[in-house]
């Protein structure tokens, strides 16, 4: 743990450059909001919060410690609008993390543009959170409008063009299914064999496996977040679908529900994240240890890699940003120390940059995606990576 | 104890001038509210007493229907999400950003058009009354509201997964109603002109074949009331209020609607504002929708620990206040008052008696 603290502590050093220590004596408040109701979900909120720790015992940022304030929006919007509102205007929070779910990012994302608070983003990956227009919003994920690209190609290339669709109705998922099926269209002009518009917690997808085990596809997509998917590839097997019909899971597969839920129909699925556990690069596999020992994690999946990028950002924007006391200016010098980090990496598969305007280019500042096959499923599930895409900015965008 | 009977009376005094004097007073009193919130505490109790006025209108529109008129709906929240998602796809533009359905019309009337569907949907949410009672009623209502919040979760034209967004907020002129102390004049209005119609459908001949249909049916039937037809009118009622809530909701900003916000835990939060206020009582109603409000945002975050494995443990708390509610406490807050009132009544005609008996001696 020490050892990927160290590690890390160059980098973020290194973003720090000239920046200046300021003469300001309070703490900096930072509020979260996550989704927080799920076991992974608090083991989220729960490594956001010890990371904060270990800068403040570390001597926090040029002696000021981090009050971090937590709070659960269970992924609703109404109640993570709350939660900003709370951190906001009671709280005076510099800064807010969240949310995990992009239905209550996406109205967050308003709330902290018209209070000028920085909003850094550390799950949510619906392409609209960043095409809003605002200047204080930062997306640490990858977005969902460059996942969409890089498994159309690699479906289109390897599989086939003959795609069925499981899409479940949580914002991402829908996200992640239309952004697949325009992305065959425009590079293979493919056309969806089948779609099944699905509920967000669907139980039973049996008559959907029927009629796609009968279209003879090459590749059935489930979108869905982490239980419904889960429940999809046991059926899929279930309704006689055999191993040769390639299972494309949307980025949720990444969640460690999945395989332990799913066990041996997980083998084969691939899908795109922003990590992966299989990553064999010292600082991932620190990461692994880390969160193994720590939090019981067999393998950290890229929620868990993204919350730690974030607070790393985090760290290197408040360090770089001249704090005065004043509240509104502190939000704003901390909003344009965000905007100023280039070339971050940690733990993401390539480099996070961000710039000052308020566009999708500058505030997706993560744009490569890996490509991740489980090899094994159950409690002890392996990945591999398949490949490393880093896309162009305007990905998506057209 | 003392000072709520001087407050009683006093209320009495000034209701005996004019009826509406009390509520005038009430108005005036609750307008400085957002200053005193803001200044004595921070800014965001003022969108906490935002969404209370919204719950109270939810509180006190379900006690018609299941207080006065004893009909056992837990469909209520369906017809709030129509409300909401009715005035938002009115008010929206067309071809808007996030490419749900917009009709561009002017707010002022797309929020009394969406109280108006609501109102047509709470006449189809009551039909299953006419034939059944009880749990069956409650079955009936409960999936008639969740296929509501299905509905707008398939539906792209509605939001769908992503949701409604950039939904406009009210304004007269230039003046927008889009902070949080603007909108408080809104839905506090709103809230005080929802109590104010509450009593007096209850005092009205309305009001009391409602609560004669819900004491006895069949005896109500027998004393010519239409037992049809104010089932039914109860469920418009109860869902104007409702549409008028998600109305003022869906226009609250951020603006923005989602199928979450409409779930059963809703549902079973606004039942419980309703049962710890007490059923059928109108101050009953109000009182549960501030306290479970407040309870909630109060309690939300609680998290204990156990083998160092946090627990939220805030639906349990829920749950079991459902439960022990029920069980010690049945006729809820509203009992409470209920019983200071006829303890008052009962103490006055006792005063007044002695008080004749005394000049007679």
């Amino acid at each position: 743990m020490r050892l990927l603290n160290k590690v890390l502590a160059g980098v973020v050093t290194a973003g720090v450059g000239l920046g200046a220590a300021a003469a300001y004596a309070e703490d900096i408040r930072v509020g979260i909001t996550m989704r927080m109701v799920s076991e992974n979900g608090q083991a989220y909120g729960q490594m956001v919060m010890d990371e904060i720790d270990a800068i403040n015992k570390a001597g926090g940022i040029h002696g000021n410690m981090i009050k971090a304030t937590l709070m659960n929006d269970e992924c609703k919007s109404d109640k993570g609008v709350a939660n900003a509102n709370k951190l906001i205007f009671q709280e005076k929070v510099h800064l807010l993390i969240g949310s995990t779910c992009s239905s209550v990012s996406l109205p967050i994302v308003d709330v902290t543009a018209k209070a000028g608070v920085p909003q850094m983003i550390p799950h949510s990956t619906n392409g609209k959170i960043t095409q809003k227009g605002s200047e204080w919003v930062f997306r640490i994920p990858v977005s969902g409008r460059y996942y969409g690209g890089v498994a159309a190609k690699y479906v289109g290339e390897n599989i086939g063009k003959k795609i069925a669709y499981i899409c479940a109705a949580d914002a991402a998922s829908v996200n992640d299914c239309a952004s697949m099926q325009a992305q065959m269209r425009k590079q293979f002009g493919a056309e969806p064999a089948y779609v099944a518009d699905v509920q967000e917690k669907e139980v039973d997808f049996r008559s959907h496996m029927q009629k796609i085990k009968s279209m003879g596809v090459d590749g059935i997509m489930v979108a869905a977040l982490a239980e419904t998917m889960a429940r999809a590839l046991v059926q899929s097997y279930e309704a006689g679908i055999g191993e040769d019909v390639r299972r494309i899971g949307s980025s949720s597969a990444s969640n460690a529900p999945v395989p332990k839920i799913a066990g041996d129909a997980v083998k084969g699925v691939f899908f795109t994240a922003a990590y992966s556990a299989a990553d064999s690069r010292p600082i991932a596999k620190l990461f692994n240890e880390m969160t193994r020992s720590r939090y019981g994690i067999h393998a950290p999946d890229h929620d868990f890699s993204q919350a730690y990028d974030l607070v790393r950002i985090m760290e290197m924007a408040l360090k770089n940003a001249k704090l005065t006391g004043s509240l509104a200016e502190d939000r704003t010098a901390i909003r344009d120390a965000i905007a100023n980090v280039q070339g971050y990496q940690g733990l993401a598969s390539g480099p996070i940059s961000f710039c000052a305007a308020p566009t999708p280019q500058c505030r997706d500042g993560n744009r490569t995606a890996v490509l991740i096959g489980y090899t094994k499923g159950g409690e002890n599930f392996e990945t591999e990576v398949l490949a490393r895409v880093t896309m162009d900015e305007n990905f998506g965008l057209e | 104890m003392v000072f709520l009977s001087w407050m009683a009376d006093f209320i009495d005094s000034l209701a005996k001038r004019h009826r509406l004097l009390p509520w005038l007073i009430a108005y005036v009193l609750l307008l400085p509210m957002p200053f005193v919130l803001s200044a004595l505490f921070s800014e965001y109790l003022i969108d906490l007493a935002n969404r209370i006025c919204l719950f109270i209108l939810l509180a006190v529109g379900l006690n018609i229907v299941k207080g006065f008129c004893g009909q056992v709906t837990v469909g209520h929240i369906g017809l709030y999400a129509i409300g909401a998602v009715t005035s938002a796809v009115l008010a929206l533009e067309p071809g808007g950003f996030g490419g749900a359905l917009g009709f561009g019309w002017p707010i002022w009337l797309a929020i009394p058009t969406a109280v108006l569907v609501t109102g047509f949907a709470g006449l189809i949410v009551g039909l299953p009354s006419v034939r059944l009672e009880g749990a069956y009623l409650a079955l009936a209502t409960l999936g008639l509201g969740e296929s509501v919040r299905i509905f707008i979760a398939v539906t792209p034209a509605l939001g769908s997964s992503t949701g409604l967004m950039m939904i406009p907020a009210p304004s007269i002129g230039s003046f927008v109603f889009d902070s949080f102390t603007s909108y408080y004049y809104l839905v506090m209005t709103a809230a005080v002109v929802g109590i104010y119609f509450s009593f007096s459908i209850l005092r009205s001949a309305t009001g009391r074949a409602f609560q004669a249909i819900r004491e006895d049916t069949i005896a109500a039937s027998v004393n010519g009331i239409n037992v049809v037809k104010y089932k039914l009118l109860a469920f418009v009622l109860s869902a104007l209020y409702a549409g008028l809530a998600g109305a003022l909701f869906a226009h609250m900003p951020p603006g923005y609607l989602h199928h979450n916000n409409f779930t059963v835990i809703e549902m079973v939060t606004l039942l419980l504002m309703v049962v710890l206020g007490g059923i059928g009582n109108v101050w009953g109603g109000v009182i549960g929708a501030i306290v479970v409000a407040i309870a909630y945002d109060q309690t939300k975050d609680l998290v204990f620990y156990f083998m160092e494995r946090p627990i939220v443990i805030q639906p349990l708390v829920f749950g079991l206040s459902m439960v022990f509610l029920v069980m010690f406490m049945p006729r809820g807050i509203g009992g409470w008052i209920e019983d200071f009132q006829r303890n008052r009544r009962f103490i006055r005609r006792s005063e007044e008696r002695l008080g004749g008996s005394t000049r007679n001696s």
